[in-house]
């Protein structure tokens, strides 16, 4: 039976690239008449999706990613600086600590998928980073993600200058991303009850 | 208050800067600078040089074509002529069917014939696409719509065969990291819909609620111990109607208290059940009057008491819909060619027209089961209300294969005096538990008194004639 659907999802493989090879061949033949002049005009033609197994392995790794990642810090930072109040040190260290709360929860916390994978289950018991490029390591978006907190303590701590009472809330905060994503602790969850041996 | 920096000020800090903050900075970017220099690289699982060896000692060439033995069923086989009905020709000898499921006779029913035929000459003979994709036809809708009417549910779905029914409605529900409590006794196709959904999978012995009421209460106590933030686990539990491997009824009324009580999602496989028990032929919950709406998913098959071929899930909407985009047969395969769906709607008004046939079969059942456990040299297996009855050897040689053999000798001998059995095989090597050889017999709502007599006498001789 396995082999059964194995097959038919090979099937429905080769199918889909026999189509996008059809469109490649298309692309090329109407680029050649000069109908069009750039492929991003046949774009929205090409049907499916990312042809993942988890979405949650690959979308980090899109387009416009760390565009709109430092663009979404940027703007949370300034939405602190709006409010009254709080000094330019507290809104730096405010934005250090939201976004690394976020990035601690959404990360290495909460575990699985928005959606439901086809893979039958397999990264239910699977933080976001683990998923990340199959927990291929040292790939791109890890290591953006790995800088990304870094650069905003250097930038926070410059900004409080140096006041140790912020130093210290920003380096505990910084260190409680970082941990995690050490290899030795891919798949070891701290303070976590469940029992994982499936 | 906010205070006004300017850039000085901020370069005097940076002079200022404590020596523990440099340092901390200055190792942070050194770690920096080490990670971005790094490839890429796969984790991959580790061997030992002591795993290797084992890993290798381990692996058994197997030749391409196997030697088959001289006496393999394969090299002898049975040839059947014509219509497989109450009777069949088997090797040019017309006999008396017991072998094949054909509970209600409605193989020959003219009726279904006509209007596969009817719906043939309207559709042509396939549907040309699975269901999500151009291969859906009014037919499948009507075919839906009746099954849920009849199981009196709020949704039915079918799919294009019996087995992959089964084997994807369990792993469109049950993922990894979820348990499913299932019976030892199970078919092949829940076997293989329980190796799919790669869940931990807990057999209790068959139709043993004690058995499983001590697995239900262990996986309880191991969720305790994750105490309140812990994840709660899904739990299944799959049982059949009417079991294909030993012809016993499950205990439902049990099974429905446990699953309240533990809470786990029941499914129940009516292949067999569906169309044969109670009073107007709605399965095993109509014998056991238990409101169907107690099963989770109620699976079954339209290749048995309904002749045709595929097989239905019903339930809730909430329950069977998922199925629509999770069930692999459902997605992946070419739906039900429209002919053998009319044919089985033909077969639900017929049912649903005669509701007298199911005590007609009930009778048959009853009747056939006295008549079985007669026998002296055979040991009858089952429930006297299931259609498929077992009969092993009453003395077993001991040995698996050599009680196939003499199984098999005795089918051949009474397919010679005109009743035709057989015996169930099983893939050996694939099944969980294999049960020991039997010769299954099936119960036809067309026998007669007479009929019976008849296969009765032949299955005395036909033993006497091997065993003696």
């Amino acid at each position: 039976m396995l082999k059964l659907f194995s097959t038919f999802i090979e099937c429905c493989k080769k199918v889909t690239t026999s189509e996008s090879q059809g469109l490649c061949f298309k692309t090329s033949k109407r680029v050649k008449e000069g109908k069009h002049s750039h492929i991003s005009s046949l774009l929205p033609m090409i049907v499916g999706g990312h042809g993942d197994v988890n979405p949650n392995s690959s979308w980090l790794n899109g387009k416009g990613f760390w565009l709109s990642y430092g663009l979404a810090v940027l703007l949370l930072h300034l939405m602190l600086l709006c409010l009254p109040f709080i000094s330019t040190a507290v809104a730096w260290t405010l934005t250090n600590l939201i976004h690394n709360l976020f990035m601690l929860i959404f990360l290495h916390i909460v575990k699985g998928a928005p959606f439901e994978p086809l893979d039958q289950g397999k990264t239910r018991s699977l933080t976001h980073w683990e998923q990340i490029d199959y927990g291929k390591r040292f790939t791109v978006t890890r290591k953006f993600l790995t800088v990304v907190p870094v650069i905003l303590f250097v930038l926070t701590s410059f900004y409080t200058k140096y006041d140790t009472s912020h130093f210290i809330v920003n380096i505990i905060a910084l260190v409680a991303v970082l941990l995690p994503k050490l290899p030795h602790f891919h798949r070891v969850w701290l303070f976590d009850s469940n029992d994982h041996s499936y | 208050m906010a205070v006004q920096w300017d850039l000085y000020e901020m370069y005097l800090a940076l002079l200022q800067a404590p020596l523990y903050h440099l340092i901390i900075e200055g190792l942070l970017m050194v770690w920096v600078a080490w990670l971005l220099l790094r490839k890429p690289k796969i984790r991959k699982p580790i061997l030992t040089e002591k795993e290797q060896e084992e890993l290798i000692t381990d692996w058994q060439p197997e030749p391409l074509v196997p030697d088959t033995t001289e006496d393999h069923p394969a090299l002898d086989p049975f040839v059947v002529e014509g219509k497989v009905g109450k009777y069949v020709c088997v090797n040019g000898r017309d006999c008396l069917n017991l072998a094949t499921h054909n509970y209600l006779g409605l193989v020959e029913d003219k009726n279904m014939e006509d209007s596969a035929v009817e719906c043939v000459k309207k559709y042509g003979v396939g549907s040309c696409g699975p269901r999500g994709f151009y291969g859906t036809v009014d037919v499948h809708l009507n075919l839906e719509t009746r099954l849920a009417e009849f199981m009196e549910l709020e949704e039915a779905l079918i799919y294009s065969y019996g087995f992959s029914t089964i084997a994807s409605a369990i792993p469109a529900y049950a993922k990894r990291g979820d348990v499913i409590f299932a019976d030892e006794g199970s078919n092949f196709a829940v076997q293989k819909g329980l190796e799919a959904s790669r869940s931990d999978v807990r057999f209790f012995k068959h139709n043993d609620m004690k058995d499983l009421e001590r697995l239900l209460e262990a996986q309880s106590a191991k969720e305790l111990k994750n105490g309140k933030n812990g994840k709660p686990v899904r739990k299944f539990l799959v049982v059949e109607g009417v079991y294909m491997n030993s012809g016993d009824i499950c205990p439902l009324p049990e099974i429905v208290e446990l699953k309240s009580k533990y809470k786990v999602r029941l499914f129940v496989d009516e292949s067999i059940s569906f169309g044969t028990l109670g009073r107007h032929g709605k399965g095993i919950t109509e014998y056991y009057g238990i409101p169907a709406d107690h099963i989770d998913l109620i699976m079954g098959s339209l290749e048995y008491a309904i002749p045709s071929v595929g097989g239905f899930c019903v339930g809730t909407s909430y329950v069977v819909d998922h199925q629509r985009l999770s069930g692999l047969g459902y997605c992946f395969s070419a739906s039900l060619p429209p002919m053998l769906a009319a044919a089985a709607i033909t077969a639900i008004d017929t049912m649903e027209n005669d509701p007298d046939m199911f005590l007609d079969l009930n009778n048959v059942c009853r009747k056939l089961h006295i008549a079985l456990s007669s026998l002296h040299q055979l040991r009858l297996g089952g429930h006297r209300d299931a259609p498929v009855k077992h009969l092993r050897l009453a003395k077993s040689t001991g040995c698996h294969n050599h009680d196939g053999q003499l199984l098999r000798q005795i089918a051949n001998e009474s397919m010679k005096r005109g009743l035709a059995v057989i015996v169930a095989s099983y893939l050996d090597q694939s099944e969980r538990f294999l049960p020991q050889p039997s010769l299954r017999l099936v119960a036809n709502r067309l026998l007669t008194e007479n009929d019976l007599d008849k296969a009765i006498k032949i299955l005395e001789d036909s033993c006497t004639a091997v065993l003696s």
